[in-house]
């Protein structure tokens, strides 16, 4: 995974919970890497799971919660750091469905190994998007907190439900925004 | 999710050891990761610049190839055409040697069972004749050898000859040929009058050969353009069959016919359009083909042309040459190698009382030179040993020692090229005669030096 999620995700629980409590969160951990993240760096996904694991535990908030929290904080850096994506995009149906063709494209000219997630989508009506989302990785809450934060970023307030799912060891969801008419 | 706790820690401007050697790994292995990169991509560079470079010398190889290829081809197509040419003069030489003998026997007591006889093989002999100055005018274009003259040409007279020419034709197939020309047709023009005389009988001519019935006409104009420039229009209208759409881009192009089955009912090489195409091309001018099955065809020529004033008389020349020739019994000598050329030589002449002497090659013709004193020598180019160039040097030389007056030489040679006439004259030639030989082109030619002669010597 690349080491930009882990860099932010620290950068988060420092903003939550303040360096020297993520220091000593990180030293439980007894990381492979020992927990010098650099964006530019790959790491196994593992790692991820137990950190986000290690600051639920010590914040006392569910994992889900945490990811979700986290999607939110991944968007918003990529607002400030990629405005090129949203250039010309009006709402977040565009947006979303951009994410497959587009941003993933940019994504795998710079790191060719990069192992992404697909997002399918489908105009249900001219207010109501189906994405769906597939995955090795668990991090189901992790997109509910993009697509959040996407919505949110766009203005229109819309209903995100889920339909969770996993097969041959991936993980599926089906998310259906709905935007308010 | 929870709040976070309340005791969350300020940042501090000190940092913890673990914190900065996390850091600092971290960094390192950033730095590491960029290293690989960037050798990743001078790599790549590096391969990027090894493809360039092979694509160039790929290229180069290629260039160079086709550039091999091209000269092959060119002296391929050269030597092709100089095949040609010098196969056209080794048929040439016996065919004059056939016109030439019926020429010479029509002035003989002969049956009319003979003369029909003769005239076939004239007209064979003919037809042969222009078969092969067909085929030598292609490989002369081939080799950008054509050469374009400017002469005073008289258009009405040219195109009534024409039409003269042409009327027997169109009369024993039942056909009318109509000339018509515009009023300012009527003047005199600087053109090249064999050239123009060639693309215009040949049209005429096709026009009759593929028309049943109905007419044949042949419409000029001179239409001015300004600055003295005028434009010559020709159409050549027949009321024959037609050719099919599809077919007309062909019509140019050597050795095409309309389809095979042409050649077989009307003969011709296929090369007579092309031919007036490529003359139209020089001549500045272009030609183009209309045609509707069923209606007929009309060829179309314009050329832009400059009007000349009138040249001097030129009637009763040949008058006056044979009366130059009746003079006195010139001493003429022949150096040529061909026994019919000389059979012919000595028979277009036979009406005249001539002394002429005979010789079969260069080094004897400056032997005979020096016995006897010659009024003209005819000189033939291409003989075996000495040739005929070497030939008049060698009695240019003699002349210069013996303080001997200059006798004219005239080149008899089928090279009738400028550059070739300019070449003889150059080297001690007084005239040039092309073969095959006319009577009437002999007799002018041989008057002409004469004439000096008579003024050198008079009588």
């Amino acid at each position: 995974m690349k080491g930009v999620v882990f860099v932010e995700l620290i950068a988060m629980a420092e903003s939550i919970a303040g360096e020297e409590l993520v220091d000593e969160i990180i030293d439980s951990c007894d990381l492979e890497s020992g927990g010098a993240f650099t964006a530019v760096g790959n790491y196994p996904c593992g790692e991820l799971m137990t950190l986000v694991q290690a600051f639920g535990q010590a914040l006392n908030a569910p994992v889900e919660d945490l990811q979700s929290k986290f999607g939110q904080w991944m968007f918003t850096k990529f607002i400030d750091g990629y405005p090129m994506f949203f250039a010309g995009k009006n709402d977040a149906f565009t947006m979303l469905e951009s994410i497959e063709n587009e941003v993933h494209v940019e994504v795998r000219k710079l790191y060719p190994e990069a192992e992404l997630p697909s997002f399918k989508t489908e105009r249900i009506s001219d207010s109501e998007l189906m994405m769906i989302y597939s995955s090795e990785r668990p991090l189901v809450a992790f997109c509910l907190g993009m697509i959040q934060a996407c919505v949110d970023h766009f203005g229109t307030p819309a209903t995100i439900t889920h339909k969770d799912r996993t097969e041959n060891g991936k993980y599926y969801s089906d998310f259906n925004i709905v935007m308010a008419q | 999710m929870n709040r976070p706790p309340a005791n969350v820690a300020p940042k501090s401007d000190t940092v913890t050891r673990r914190r900065y050697e996390r850091a600092t790994r971290a960094r390192q292995e950033a730095e590491s990761l960029l290293d690989s990169k960037s050798r990743e991509l001078w790599e790549a560079n590096q391969k990027l610049q090894q493809q360039a470079e092979n694509l160039e010398e790929l290229v180069n190889a290629r260039t160079q190839d086709l550039g091999v290829a091209l000269q092959a081809a060119r002296a391929a197509s050269t030597a092709k055409s100089t095949f040609l040419a010098s196969m056209s003069h080794e048929i040439r030489t016996p065919l004059n040697g056939v016109l030439g003998m019926a020429e010479a026997l029509m002035d003989t007591p002969i049956s009319a069972e003979q003369t029909k006889m003769l005239g076939i093989i004239a007209d064979s002999g003919q037809m042969l004749m222009s078969v092969l100055n067909d085929i030598l005018d292609i490989s002369k274009i081939e080799a950008g050898q054509m050469e374009i003259e400017k002469a005073p040409v008289h258009l009405a007279k040219l195109f009534a000859s024409l039409e003269q020419l042409y009327t027997p034709k169109a009369r024993e197939k039942n056909l009318e040929l109509a000339l018509r020309m515009g009023a300012q047709v009527d003047q005199w023009i600087l053109g090249d009058a064999t050239r123009l005389r060639q693309v215009v009988g040949n049209l005429v001519s096709n026009a009759i050969k593929f028309t049943t019935a109905g007419s044949v006409q042949i419409l000029v104009d001179l239409i001015q353009q300004g600055g003295g420039q005028f434009l010559l229009t020709i159409d050549v209208k027949d009321t024959g069959e037609g050719i099919p759409e599809d077919r007309l881009h062909r019509l140019f192009k050597p050795f095409s016919q309309v389809d095979s089955s042409i050649a077989r009912k009307y003969g011709g090489t296929g090369l007579g359009l092309s031919i007036s195409k490529q003359i139209c091309d020089l001549l500045g001018g272009t030609i183009s083909v209309h045609s509707t099955v069923g209606q007929g065809t009309q060829f179309s020529v314009t050329m832009p042309v400059h009007i000349s004033a009138k040249p001097k008389e030129t009637t009763k020349v040949l008058e006056g040459a044979i009366s130059i020739l009746n003079q006195q019994r010139w001493r003429i000598l022949l150096a040529e190698d061909n026994r019919t050329n000389q059979i012919v030589f000595q028979k277009l002449l036979g009406a005249y009382d001539l002394d002429i002497v005979v010789v079969d090659n260069g080094a004897k013709a400056v032997q005979a030179y020096q016995d006897g004193a010659f009024d003209a020598v005819f000189m033939d180019i291409n003989m075996p040993a000495v040739s005929g160039i070497e030939a008049t040097q060698s009695i240019r030389q003699l002349e210069k020692t013996h303080k001997t007056p200059r006798v004219p030489i005239c080149a008899l040679t089928a090279n009738t090229m400028k550059q070739q006439v300019e070449e003889y004259l150059s080297k001690g030639f007084d005239s040039h005669l092309g073969k095959p030989m006319k009577k009437a082109d002999l007799i002018a030619s041989m008057a002409d030096i004469l004439a000096d002669r008579g003024r050198q010597h008079p009588q």
